[in-house]
């Protein structure tokens, strides 16, 4: 039995074929598992908040850590101006730690490591930071590719490599989170494959490596999640304060 | 009332511990592993990105392969401005 480390990320629709004109919108194990990290968070969220107790109780707790966490973060990268963003700051937080902690979880299906999902999120961050800025700041917003103190020669070059570096930003967001857990969940898969291919004899060795890899996979989850939300709040940042 | 006084000298006592742990680990944490898993794939999105713009306006312009090659170069240029940039406002943070 050969086992294939990138079949885990296949795509299949669960249930019948739904068509909305040329768009295929059947419901598949990615749609499948988003849902289930949203239903969790939901849960987490209303279970979190359904006792007000002084004393808080656990599930109380990693509530109101979560949103301390989120709030101190926007607070420090962002400045106070964008705390009106802490409802869009926190979801994505929330859905990416809880896609790829779910992820994490044998027999499931790692919603973070598609590109489309993580682009779709990162072009969402992107266009949304731009409108935002255009609306703060009108035309000056175009400001952000002219630095200052570059003479007018090298003005027309300096302009194209700062656009370029502006739209790099949804691309260097999605890869990272995507490829982080692509490599992750590949590696994981690939040294499971050596336990079973060793046999009892020299399978000790592999699953070891697996055990530890999966500690280092749930850190990388968390700091994925973590690296997401602080970038997003950097591109507010510049949005909304607009200075370099 | 007694259980919340009792509550308030552990909380002390805890947040006296958190500062001490703080003050031994600094800059040795998981958010370093996180800037550094920034800063790398900065540099590779915006090669990515400039190849591609070239690519699409050699394709539009029929100019193949000149635009490509000197977009490649300014996403070189652009990566490493990214990365210049990150890595400045790292040092202005801490």
């Amino acid at each position: 039995m050969t086992i294939n480390p990138m079949h885990q990320f296949e795509v299949y629709k669960i249930g019948p074929e739904i068509n909305l004109g040329k768009i295929n919108l059947s419901f598949t194990n990615a749609s499948l598992f988003m849902t289930i990290s949203a239903i969790l968070i939901l849960s987490l969220l209303f279970f979190g908040t359904k006792k007000k107790s002084l004393i808080p109780s656990k599930i109380q707790l990693i509530t109101e850590m979560s949103y301390t966490f989120i709030a101190k973060m926007i607070n420090d990268t962002a400045g106070s101006g964008a705390k009106s963003f802490f409802p869009f700051v926190f979801t994505l937080f929330m859905f990416v730690l809880f896609c790829n902690m779910v992820g994490m979880l044998p027999y499931s299906f790692t919603v973070t490591s598609q590109i489309i999902v993580t682009f779709t999120l990162a072009a969402i961050i992107f266009i949304g930071a731009t409108i935002i800025g255009f609306i703060k700041h009108g035309f000056k917003y175009l400001e952000l590719f002219v630095p200052k103190g570059v003479p007018i020669i090298l003005l027309p070059l300096i302009i194209v490599i700062e656009i370029i570096s502006y739209l790099a930003r949804p691309v260097s967001l999605s890869v990272r989170l995507f490829a982080n857990m692509l490599a992750g969940h590949t590696m994981l898969k690939v040294f499971g494959g050596f336990v079973i291919g060793l046999g009892l004899l020299g399978g000790w060795l592999p699953l070891g490596f697996t055990v530890a890899l999966t500690g280092l996979e749930i850190l990388i989850a968390f700091l994925q999640a973590y690296v997401f939300a602080v970038l997003t709040c950097i591109y507010l940042n510049d949005a909304l304060n607009l200075h370099h | 009332m007694n259980n919340l006084k009792e509550i308030s000298t552990r909380l002390k006592i805890a947040k006296n511990n958190i500062k001490k742990v703080k003050e031994k680990n600094r800059g040795s944490n998981a958010a370093s592993l996180g800037k550094a898993l920034k800063i790398s794939t900065e540099l590779v999105a915006a090669v990515f990105v400039g190849s591609t713009i070239g690519f699409l306006l050699d394709n539009w312009f029929d100019t193949k392969p000149l635009l490509i090659i000197c977009f490649f170069f300014m996403g070189v240029a652009a990566g490493i401005l990214n990365v210049f940039k990150s890595a400045k406002k790292m040092n202005r943070k801490s």
